[in-house]
């Protein structure tokens, strides 16, 4: 496992100077690198390197950096390592190639993506909704969305029961208990 | 038909009681809360005692069980079957979510309040409720149909401008037809 995963260090290294590496224990192993690469260093792992099966796209919302980043997580049942390829790109300018030539099956991916954060994907063929119906605001993964606010306008806050009460101080004053300090915050 | 208001009276009670002795559930699952109903029909349980069974298609079914959360895309589905159902049609909120919201009280794309879409009869709550739970709700709501006070079809029939206008506000995109029972 080891030997493997500093083998295609290397390999990768050789093809891809700019490549970052950051190794995990067991089977994992990290790669970053610039967006315009991606879709090659797939496409070598792929058909080079018998990295056959794409796990995963994932998406993280980096909001303090203005940035987000694209996780590819691909598998290969041969060496039985998994890889993560990270990129980042600009969050006001959301645009990623389109990997959907290489599996098919990113096409889903990109298109939960595109949905649920906006990234636009280039040459991507899907149609428009995927998972939201009639959606026209913020996509809603977003870490600057603010779902709760959105809900309270959206739809009906029912008003709580008038006779649920906070009993808590009346138990503690019966069984002549504290409320510790921590649990203070939580009372209404 | 019958005018005279006495009989009438007879004449309905007999149909309530032969309708809450057969209150055939639609087979449609919404939220977790739909894993509960599997146990409620079959042996331990055993809701056909009660005349409680399902049925498959909406035009064959008197109850439709909401068991849980809706998405607004559910929502448009599932005000489509209510309407497609044929009178006498019950409902059934089951579960908290269908209540207040729930867990899910802050999500951007599941209602919170059902009967604001919706004409409930009977609210179960728990999250989610046992089978025991689920048949007492049965059992109130033949309750209420043998009292004549199981109305909610009739309730939405006359307000349905304000249904409509609930509904139309969190479904923007309206393709339904605007009356279409
Ligand atoms: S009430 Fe609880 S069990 Fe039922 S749908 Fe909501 S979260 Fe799920």
């Amino acid at each position: 496992m080891k030997e493997n995963k500093v083998k295609l260090a290397k390999y990768l290294k050789e093809h891809f100077p700019a490549i970052i590496e950051k190794d995990y224990n067991y089977n994992r192993i990290d790669f970053s690198i610039n967006r315009e690469l991606v879709p090659s260093v797939l496409r070598l792992l792929k058909e080079e390197s018998g990295y056959i099966h794409l796990s995963h796209i994932s998406c993280v919302d980096w909001l303090e950096e203005e940035e987000f980043e694209l996780v590819f997580i691909i598998w290969s049942p041969v060496d039985k390592i998994k890889i993560l390829i990270h990129t980042r790109i600009d969050r006001n300018n959301p645009v990623m190639d389109n990997i959907d030539k290489i599996w098919r099956q990113a096409n889903t991916y990109e298109r939960e993506i595109k949905e649920m954060y906006g990234i636009e994907f280039t040459g991507l063929e899907a149609a428009d909704e995927f998972l939201l119906e009639d959606w026209n605001g913020m996509p809603p993964m977003r870490r600057d969305f603010d779902t709760a606010a959105y809900a309270s306008n959206k739809y009906y806050n029912r008003p709580g029961r008038e006779d649920a009460m906070d009993v808590r101080e009346e138990i503690a004053r019966h069984s002549g208990e504290e409320i510790p300090d921590f649990a203070k915050k939580y009372s209404r | 038909m019958i005018n005279d208001k006495n009989s009438q009276k007879i004449v309905d009670h007999i149909h309530n009681f032969a309708r809450k002795h057969s209150l055939w559930v639609l087979a449609y699952g919404t939220g977790c809360g739909a894993i509960e109903i599997p146990p409620t029909m079959t042996s331990r349980y055993d809701a056909e005692r009660l005349g409680v069974r399902g049925a498959a298609t909406p035009r064959q079914a008197d109850l439709l069980l909401i068991t849980g959360y809706l998405t607004t895309k559910t929502l448009k589905r599932v005000i489509r079957v209510y309407e497609q159902m044929q009178d006498p049609k019950y409902v059934i909120g089951f579960g908290s979510c269908t209540i207040n919201g729930g867990m899910y009280y802050d999500s951007y794309n599941t209602i919170n309040a059902l009967d604001r879409y919706l004409p409930v009869d009977v609210y179960i709550n728990g999250c989610m409720p046992r089978p025991e739970a689920v048949i007492a709700g049965f059992t109130k709501l033949q309750e209420l149909i043998t009292a004549g006070k199981a109305d909610g079809a009739a309730k939405y029939k006359e307000k349905l401008e304000w249904y409509r206008k609930n509904q139309k506000n969190v479904i923007p995109n309206w393709t339904m037809p605007e009356y279409n029972w």
